[in-house]
């Protein structure tokens, strides 16, 4: 009986298999690691011919930002940005169709993303789309 | 005589091989990038896509983890969509939040511009969702 009890204690795993367990442990999380998925939020933006075209004939509305984060130019009115979808969107009310519904965002160049994303998160979430205009370059040759 | 490859060192050498194939797959993504994401809310699960564009917290531009020049950024990004139908254009777009208009508005118009399917990537905003 003693020598059967034994004998059951001293089973061990074959050393062969730890090389095969960590190999399934790295393809698991690697695996799990390759998976994971990014959020975010997705932007349509008119191409930049079409805008043009529609700058010519109708007269958008301009979102301008700068630095300040809490506050923002809606058709040249400054406004508290907590303001700006309540605004924007009994502007966007009177419009009819979506060439009208195009809202241009200026920013000047030392707008932070964080602020920038967040202000044309809230056109898109009152019915608007974006479209970007920038600050024309100019090179000034000195002689 | 016969001299046989012992059995144990099979789980060894995949375990080499995979590291290698590892490491070979990190040098593609841009996993290196140094950047901290910009919070929003009401943010939506993005899909797979061939194509990531990133800004980094030193305002560098890589294009699937290799740094390149901005001029080049419209054609490359063409290059990688080709004919890919509306829907699998996505181009995931990872943006240090403290970067400037200056680095960003032109890399939006340059993916706009390569007839790519912007989607910013961000942190879910709990304060705001709440």
């Amino acid at each position: 009986m003693r020598a059967r009890r034994e004998s059951k204690l001293l089973v061990e795993p074959a050393a062969v298999a730890t090389g095969d367990i960590a190999f399934n442990l790295i393809v698991f999380f690697l695996v799990c690691a390759s998976t994971q998925p990014d959020s975010g939020r997705k932007q349509e933006l008119p191409n930049s011919e079409k805008t043009k075209t529609v700058q010519k004939d109708l007269k958008n509305i301009e979102l301008s930002l700068s630095r300040t984060n809490t506050v923002v130019s809606l058709n040249g009115d400054p406004i508290k940005t907590s303001e700006l979808p309540v605004r924007l969107k009994r502007v966007l009310d009177e419009k009819q169709s979506p060439e009208e519904r195009i809202v241009v965002v200026k920013s000047k160049g030392d707008v932070p993303y964080e602020h920038w994303i967040n202000v044309t998160s809230m056109v898109q979430d009152v019915g608007g789309s974006i479209t970007i205009q920038r600050e024309e370059e100019q090179t000034v040759i000195v002689q | 005589m016969k001299a046989d490859v012992p059995a144990v060192a099979m789980g060894d050498i995949a375990f080499n091989l995979l590291i290698f194939f590892v490491i070979l797959a990190r040098a593609q993504d841009d996993s290196h990038v140094k950047w901290q994401p910009a919070s929003a809310a009401k943010l939506e699960r993005t899909s797979n896509s061939k194509v990531s564009v990133a800004i980094s917290n030193e305002n560098k531009l890589y294009l699937n983890g290799q740094e390149l020049g901005q001029a080049q950024l419209a054609n490359r990004v063409s290059e990688l969509l080709g004919d890919s139908p509306s829907g699998e254009r996505t181009v995931l777009f990872k943006v240090h939040k403290d970067a400037t208009a200056m680095y960003y508005e032109p890399v939006i118009e340059s993916i706009s511009e390569a007839g790519g399917e912007l989607l910013h990537v961000l942190n879910q905003d709990t304060s705001v969702a709440k």
